[in-house]
């Protein structure tokens, strides 16, 4: 059902649960990242690495990333819909919005499976 | 007892201002309004609406010390001085308090605010049971007074698109109405993304709704069938693939 709700079908309801549905992921994955660094306590840069050595984790990673990325694109078009009135500098503001959050979502795939 | 009143007249005045004025009370002057109507006595260019004086019409909503309300129920007694008065903000002024109200009731009328019921008409009224009837409890009571829909700052930046509280409030009364038969196309009619979803549920139209209602509420409401209907066609396609396949 709830994929049914994140059709073209519901394009309203789409976003709306888009929305939350990524802010689950990260409230998941937030309780996990604080519980693994109070266990592990990495203190220095090669403590960070092995950190992020487990493949699950770094999958784990990549999912937030991308749920932070849409979860950003979602709110912050939201919030130029409401206060940038030109259409004309909005459509640059959304355009600059997309761009930025697909290299933050790159580098930090790069980051995380390279 | 002092007021600062926002004063506007298109006609003379080239931007809007605020006036005071110091007023001296009767005793019978318990609510706002009786002391509005003092004021307009002492000076007949004050321009407000007003119609049944005890909380049913919702004409005299207006901002109220930086909160919508209705004059004519809020007590003077319970009011900070000066008492500032302004027009509900969102809308455009027509003259001092009064406001245009043509975006707001296109809003509810968008929300198509009537049965909708293609069955023969019965000879008596159409009825509906104790239970059936108890779910409009809470939302029928509405006057339309605005005082939350010109609260909502996402109806102040979309007020073309955003239905708004008061409106949304309405559109699930229909919903819920044993006697409607039109909820798909009531929850079809709120799928573009800006006509319900724009509230953010920081609950303005709760705090300040006059009848102690509550559109946010109706509104999460709405989405929980917006969840039940897209089950319902789940459901109805697995039935009709189920058909195909015997």
């Amino acid at each position: 059902m709830l994929i049914e709700l994140l059709t073209k079908r519901y394009p309203g309801m789409r976003a709306w649960l888009t929305q939350r549905l990524s802010a689950l992921v990260m409230a998941i994955y937030s309780v996990f990242a604080v519980a693994r660094f109070l266990i592990v306590q990495p203190s220095h840069y090669e403590a960070w690495v092995d950190f992020f050595q487990p493949l699950w984790w770094r999958i784990a990673t990549l999912l937030f990333w991308m749920s932070l990325c849409l979860h950003a694109w979602l709110g912050i078009r939201d919030v130029f819909k409401d206060y940038v009135p030109n259409p004309s500098v909005r459509d640059v503001l959304d355009k600059l919005l997309v761009v930025s959050l697909w290299v933050y979502l790159v580098w930090a795939t790069w980051l995380l499976l390279a | 007892m002092k007021f600062s009143i926002y004063r506007f007249n298109p006609d003379v005045d080239k931007k809007p201002y605020m006036q005071d004025y110091d007023l001296q009370l009767e005793d019978s002057d318990l609510m706002l309004l009786d002391a509005l109507l003092r004021i307009k006595e002492l000076d007949d260019s004050l321009s407000l609406r007003k119609s049944c004086r005890e909380g049913v019409c919702g004409s005299d909503s207006m901002n109220i010390n930086g909160k919508n309300g209705l004059a004519c129920i809020t007590k003077l007694s319970d009011l900070e001085e000066p008492i500032v008065l302004r027009p509900m903000p969102g809308l455009p002024v027509i003259r001092d308090l009064v406001v245009d109200m043509t975006q707001f009731f296109e809003n509810y009328n968008s929300v198509k605010p009537y049965l909708v019921n293609n069955d023969p008409p019965p000879e008596t009224e159409r009825l509906q049971s104790p239970e059936d009837r108890a779910k409009l409890d809470g939302l029928y009571e509405c006057i339309l007074c605005g005082a939350c829909t010109t609260s909502c700052p996402s109806f102040w930046w979309n007020p073309d698109k955003f239905v708004g509280p008061a409106g949304l409030m309405q559109a699930y009364r229909f919903m819920v109405d044993s006697r409607d038969q039109a909820l798909d196309e009531r929850l079809e009619n709120l799928e573009e993304p800006d006509r319900l979803y724009r509230c953010h549920n920081i609950m303005n139209c709760v705090e300040v709704c006059p009848k102690k209602l509550n559109p946010n509420a109706a509104i999460a409401k709405i989405k929980d069938l917006k969840f039940e209907q897209a089950r319902e066609h789940k459901n109805k396609a697995k039935k009709h693939i189920e058909i195909k396949s015997v």
